[in-house]
């Protein structure tokens, strides 16, 4: 009616509608109740004859709350339903129910049910025949039985999880057909285009002939579905599908693990497109425990995609053993690592100046750790790796000069120290290209490309079973990627290093290929068994089956698999079938998940134009009686109109009258005044705390004042170190030696001010173990050797500063004591002590033509209070082929340490005079000016770097720039 | 919309039935009293009367001896210092009797949204604080046809017992106007009510009270909404002390008949006072009641040439 499903059981009653004129007419001549006013002077008027005495009329609104009533009651009389049954009429044959039960039927299963269970029913009555023929019976023989068994098999139906191919069943009904030639057929289509519905539709015209009725049952709500999980970077992305037809424009999805515990939702809309895109933005963790995805409130098997470890991103942190420069980014060994493990795995890199990176990589709990050029992992960071690996962490090492100059336990074979340069200058080798993997390598079936080179790496011992921990190996047959198991974890080492100074190996593509390979033995090596893995990843190729562990059923709900459902090859990738449902496969611990939809499916709507076919919707919803309804609003009307009427005779002022309104509005006004008092009130109290007079304020500062102080360090004072450049020395304790520091910093500090564009602050004490070192770019430490050793803890920010860029300059003031031959000085045993928990890079004296002797000064040595002490730096990569062009050399970024024995400080140290404090050996003017020269050359090349290496080139650039 | 209602049985003043008690009358009566005191107060600061010789107890002032007067009025103790004769004047002190009349008709327990008060309750307060007022100005206070004139501090109570006690006999029905009884020469009436009665009662009481040359003043109480009317649409009009009613389709078409008849009906009244030299004051209860009163002292004081002198004091 209308066009609304709205139908009446007895439209005569709708023809009383027309008598609601005269019900307005009877209305407005019916006044209400007058307004009863007591009044004293009455008398005064009483004989006055009222002079108009119409009576006031109903208002508007009280006349059409009155229609309405009658109305809603004549509705009401006249049986109106929501949604009404169609009306069939009466066919001759039997009644063929077509059932589409594919995975989108899920979406109406019980509308489905009941239109083929009305259709039998029905045909039942009329006294025909009904059968029943699902699609995914396929080719299987359609019998009559009794509408009774009939109706009993169609509840039992369930949708299947996968799309049935809509022509195997073409056959059997054809056949139907052929011997009951004047059936009624009735197709409860999906309304999907997959599974080929035109080609079916033609098919049941065709065999239908001409007389016969076809009639379509078109879905009215078309199915979402989701394809094509992809575990991003960043997120999980889901490709979100619909049928151009319209369908839900909004929605959510939900991700749950493998138990079945949410773990995330997002939402989803579409903008016009058939297809769109939901993000779970999830931490990696999170998101690699989904192992479900389904959206909201869509009961299907098409609606949930199954996650297994495929999806899976590990993350990897990356600790690199250089001095941190961000500036340089190529320079940085992890720089090409994590571009390598980037688009299969997060990569992390600890921040940069943390003061212990390997434990706090650790505790990211990471998949992976990578440490790149990492000589000595000690103290707690020592005992938590082992653990890591212990508990299943595969750890990756790269070579490089720290590696060879020392060893710890964490590596796969034992190293030689030093290790070996092939090409260079001493060598009579060429560089060595690798060998092809070996069948038991993981890295097996990758091409060992030609174009990569090893010019330098670090060698194994030559020991039993080292062939066996080898995975890659160079041409020569020395290991070039070495393994061991340890515990339930992996130690891999690279005999190169990660960046491309020992071999291009970090620049081709097959450096992401075997990082690739190592990445994945991470995730199984947790769970997989202890040996075998290396050999496993070899031998994928084998066809292993893995059987069904749970299987979704058409309403995307995870179960037990059916009886009918077969192992799949464990490299199975196509989507679910009768044979092979979707679901889980395989054992709990490597599961694999077959999808419904493959992820580059797409969801059309069934095209059923230009074909004879009576189309009809299905039926959304039962038909409701909408009488109780109507019914209910009349009353409600009914009160409505009686409170109304009472109120326009006044009736309700008696009742205002006895209210006690002024208590009530007087207990609401004082709750409201109390409000606001407490409102205005409350400000007023937190103004006066932040007032305080100052002398109470003072007394609060004093009471906290001792805690701050204790943190305060001591000798920092309140001067805070940040607040200008300035140079530091070590308190060593002994009062002279701590004095002279003092005053040689200060002296050097006035040097540098007045010959420099550095105008440094007075120089300060420092306690290492106390103070924060990140504030001084050098920091001078005269070794006292009768001094206790610091803490571990010291030693790890001492060499946490170094890597920071801070520079140690170390004296062990004992050029005097020290023959070459004899038995180190105590302090160069001590010094000894203190850098064997630190990083210490390889060390030669200075060149001569080593930037540090070029930043200001033009020097040949160091010299302090003797002269015949060396001074050490770190040493500077080999020299390039054509020395004569470059007067300076430097490395690519400033030495973290100097040691030298001259005892500079000494020789800087004067009075405020000038006048220098203690006496030189062998004691000359020109040797403290040296001094002098030596200590500023030293500050500007820590503030400088390789800068002045650079401007030698000045005069080539502007000729060049000239051109 | 104006809404007005009459006062229900236990809220109008001193007015109690046998059933309810004293203790209801109680409980509204001491802020009557404690509201008429207030009142009096308010007044007996705003205006000072002008004090005069006259016969009296206190003192006043010497003055010269003027030849004629009785040698008796020489003081002669003061004159003795001097070589003049002085009188020794007193303050004019003379005991007046003022009746108050309050109006507790039905017709009385009236009121409107527009007023403070209802006609009754300010009617009772008007008349108590009038009452305060003129005792302690010396005065003597009664109730015409209830309770003799006396000079008591606590009038106040003595007026409430007094009417309590009144509207306790059983058949007690409020009247509308005062008893008509001649009241004597030279006493002062006060009469407060809404006067909404016959011309010609009025007229009959008036000069009754007036017959011996008794001075009066009437103050009219009234309602807001009996002045301006404030009524419109399909109405119902029921009088209160009667049965009568009218029903009328527009009430705000009767608004300006309403209005002139009342105004003719106020000059009658007015027309009725003047005849004997009574005054006539109107008085709203949306107005303070302290307006009112201080109006009214301020006429009787004229009326009664310095009746109210030394109130101050």
């Amino acid at each position: 009616m209308l066009g609304l499903p709205l139908a009446f059981s007895a439209p005569l009653v709708l023809g009383a509608l027309a008598l609601l004129p005269v019900l307005w007419y009877l209305l407005r001549i019916t006044p209400p109740r007058p307004r009863m006013i007591a009044f004293p002077p009455l008398k005064l008027i009483l004989d006055l004859q009222p002079k108009e005495d119409t009576p006031a009329r109903t208002p508007w609104w009280l006349m059409l709350l009155r229609l309405a009533l009658a109305a809603a009651i004549v509705l009401a009389m006249a049986g109106p339903v929501w949604n009404p049954k169609p009306v069939t009429e009466a066919g001759k044959g039997p009644v063929l129910v077509v059932l589409d039960d594919g995975w989108p039927a899920a979406v109406q299963w019980s509308l489905r049910i009941s239109a083929a269970n009305d259709a039998i029913a029905t045909a039942a009555r009329q006294g025909r025949t009904g059968a029943v023929a699902a699609v995914s019976d396929g080719a299987r023989d359609i019998a009559f039985s009794d509408p009774v068994k009939t109706i009993e098999r169609l509840r039992a139906m369930k949708p299947m999880p996968y799309m049935p191919n809509r022509m195997a069943a073409l056959g059997a009904i054809k056949k139907f057909l052929a011997a009951n030639p004047q059936a009624d057929i009735l197709w409860i289509s999906d309304g999907i285009a997959a599974g080929d519905s035109r080609g079916f539709a033609e098919g049941l015209i065709a065999a239908a002939g001409n007389d016969a009725n076809v009639r379509v049952l078109n879905a009215s709500q078309l199915p979402l579905a989701l394809a094509g999980a992809e575990n991003s970077p960043s997120a999980l992305d889901v490709r979100v599908l619909r049928t151009a037809a319209g369908g839900a424009v909004q929605g959510t999805l939900r991700a749950y693990d493998l138990k079945g515990l949410p773990v995330g939702e997002t939402h989803f809309a579409f903008s016009g497109d058939t297809e769109t895109k939901a993000r779970f933005e999830l931490p990696i963790e999170l998101r690699n425990e989904i192992a479900r995805v389904e959206i909201d409130a869509e009961h299907s098997a098409g609606a949930v995609t199954l996650l297994d470890s495929r999806w899976k991103r590990r993350r990897v942190d990356v600790v690199s053993g250089v001095t941190a420069d961000v500036s340089q980014p190529l320079l940085s060994p992890s720089y090409y690592v994590t571009k390598a493990l980037a688009p299969f795995a997060d990569v992390r890199e600890p921040r940069v100046g943390i003061r212990d990176p390997v434990s706090a990589a650790l505790d990211e709990h990471p998949a992976m750790l990578v440490l790149a050029d990492v000589g000595v992992v000690a103290g707690a960071a020592q005992d938590k790796l082992k653990q890591f690996i212990e508990d299943g962490g595969v750890l990756l090492r790269f070579a490089g000069s720290r590696l060879a100059a020392s060893t710890d336990d964490f590596v796969p074979v034992r190293l030689r120290r030093g290790g070996r340069v092939l090409g260079g200058s001493l060598s009579w080798d060429t560089p060595r290209r690798l060998a092809p993997f070996e069948r038991e390598s993981p890295f097996y079936g990758l091409a060992a490309s030609e174009e990569i080179s090893v010019t330098r790496q670090v060698l194994a011992e030559p020991e039993a079973g080292l062939p066996g921990k080898t995975w890659a190996a160079l041409a020569d047959g020395t290991p070039m990627v070495t393994a061991v198991r340890r515990g339930k974890g992996l130690i891999v080492l690279f005999h190169v290093t990660a960046d491309t100074t020992w071999s291009n190996l970090p620049l081709s593509g097959l450096f992401v290929d075997m990082l690739r390979r190592i990445t994945a033995m991470s995730g199984e090596s947790a769970t997989g068994d202890t040996n075998a893995t290396a050999s496993a990843e070899g031998q994928a190729n084998r066809t292993e089956t893995v059987a069904p562990t749970r299987t979704l059923d058409g309403f995307g709900v995870l179960g037990d698999p059916p009886v009918t459902a077969k192992p799949i090859p464990i490299d199975h990738s196509g989507v679910g079938s009768a044979d092979h449902p979707p679901g889980f496969y395989g054992p709990v611990t490597a599961l694999v998940a077959v999808n419904t939809l493959s992820p580059q499916d797409k969801l059309e709507a069934a095209n059923f134009q230009g074909l004879r076919l009576d189309m009809q919707a299905l039926r959304p919803a039962e038909p409701i009686d909408l009488r109780p309804w109507f019914i209910c609003l009349a009353f409600i009307a009914l009160l409505a109109d009686a409170l109304a009427s009472i109120w326009l005779g006044g009736g309700l002022r008696g009742l205002r009258k006895r209210t006690p309104g002024r208590a009530v509005s007087a207990a609401i006004l004082a709750v409201l005044a109390f409000g606001a008092v407490e409102m205005t009130g409350a400000p007023r109290a937190h103004a006066q705390m932040q007032f305080d007079p100052p002398s109470s304020r003072g007394q609060f500062d004093l009471r906290n004042m001792p805690g701050q102080r204790q943190q305060a360090p001591a000798t920092l004072g309140n001067v805070h170190p940040a607040l200008a450049t300035r140079l530091a020395y070590v308190i060593t304790g002994d009062a002279k030696i701590d004095e002279a520091s003092q005053a040689g910093l200060m002296t050097l500090s006035r040097a540098l001010a007045a010959r420099t564009a550095l105008t440094p602050g007075d120089p300060m004490g420092v306690d290492p173990s106390k103070d924060e070192l990140v504030f001084f770019p050098l920091i001078y430490w005269p070794i006292v050797a009768s001094r206790p050793q610091p803490s571990a803890d010291t030693v790890a920010r001492i060499s946490n500063f170094m890597k920071q860029g801070g520079m140690m300059v170390f004296d062990t003031r004992d050029a005097m004591t020290n023959r070459p031959g004899d038995a180190p000085t105590p302090e160069t045993q001590w010094l000894r002590r203190l850098l064997a928990g630190v990083d210490v890079p390889e060390l030669e004296v200075v060149p001569r033509d080593h930037v540090v002797t070029k930043t200001f000064y033009l020097l040949d040595n160091f010299v302090g209070r003797t002269t015949v002490g060396q001074t050490w730096i770190e040493a500077l990569p080999p020299a390039t082929e054509d020395p004569a062009q470059r007067p300076a050399r430097a490395s690519d970024s400033v030495s973290p340490i100097v040691i030298t024995s001259n005892d500079l400080a000494a020789a800087w140290a004067a009075d405020s005079r000038g006048q220098p404090l203690y006496p030189l050996i062998p004691g000359t003017n020109r040797q403290r000016e040296m001094a002098i020269r030596g200590g500023v050359n030293l500050v500007m090349y820590t503030l400088t770097g390789n800068y002045k290496s650079d401007q030698v080139h000045v005069r080539d650039l502007l000729e060049r720039l000239g051109h | 919309m104006v809404d007005a209602r009459l006062l229900d049985e236990d809220e109008s003043g001193v007015q109690a039935s046998h059933s309810q008690g004293a203790l209801d009358i109680a409980r509204r009566l001491p802020s009557l009293v404690v509201a008429a005191k207030q009142v009096a107060a308010t007044v007996m600061h705003g205006v000072h009367g002008r004090r005069r010789a006259g016969v009296g107890e206190t003192f006043w002032q010497f003055r010269p001896f003027v030849w004629g007067e009785p040698t008796t009025r020489i003081d002669w103790r003061r004159s003795a210092r001097d070589d003049r004769v002085y009188v020794r004047e007193r303050e004019w002190e003379a005991a007046h009797t003022v009746w108050i009349w309050m109006d507790r008709s039905p017709s009385m327990n009236y009121v409107s949204s527009l007023a403070a008060q209802a006609k009754v309750d300010r009617a009772l307060v008007l008349g108590m604080a009038a009452a305060d007022l003129l005792v302690r100005g010396g005065e003597r206070v009664g109730i015409p046809g209830l309770m003799r004139a006396v000079a008591t501090r606590n009038i106040v109570d003595r007026f409430a017992e007094n009417m309590i006690e009144e509207a306790r006999r059983k058949a007690y029905v409020p009247a509308e106007l005062p008893p008509g009884d001649t009241l004597a020469a030279r006493t002062q009436a006060v009469l407060i009510g809404d006067f909404l009665s016959e011309p010609a009662e009025i007229e009959r009481t008036v000069h009754g009270m007036a017959a011996r040359g008794a001075q009066g003043h009437l103050v009219m109480i009234a309602d807001p909404v009996e002045e301006t009317f404030p009524f419109s649409g399909h109405t119902e009009f029921l009088d209160v002390d009667s049965s009568a009613r009218l029903r009328v389709g527009e009430a705000q078409s009767f608004k300006a008949e309403y209005i002139s008849r009342l105004a003719k009906h106020r000059d009658a009244v007015r027309a009725v006072c003047a005849s004997r030299g009574w005054t006539f004051a109107i008085h709203r209860t949306d107005r303070p009641a302290s307006e009112a009163l201080l109006a009214l002292r301020m006429r009787i004081e004229a009326e009664g040439g310095g009746l109210l002198q030394g109130s101050v004091a």
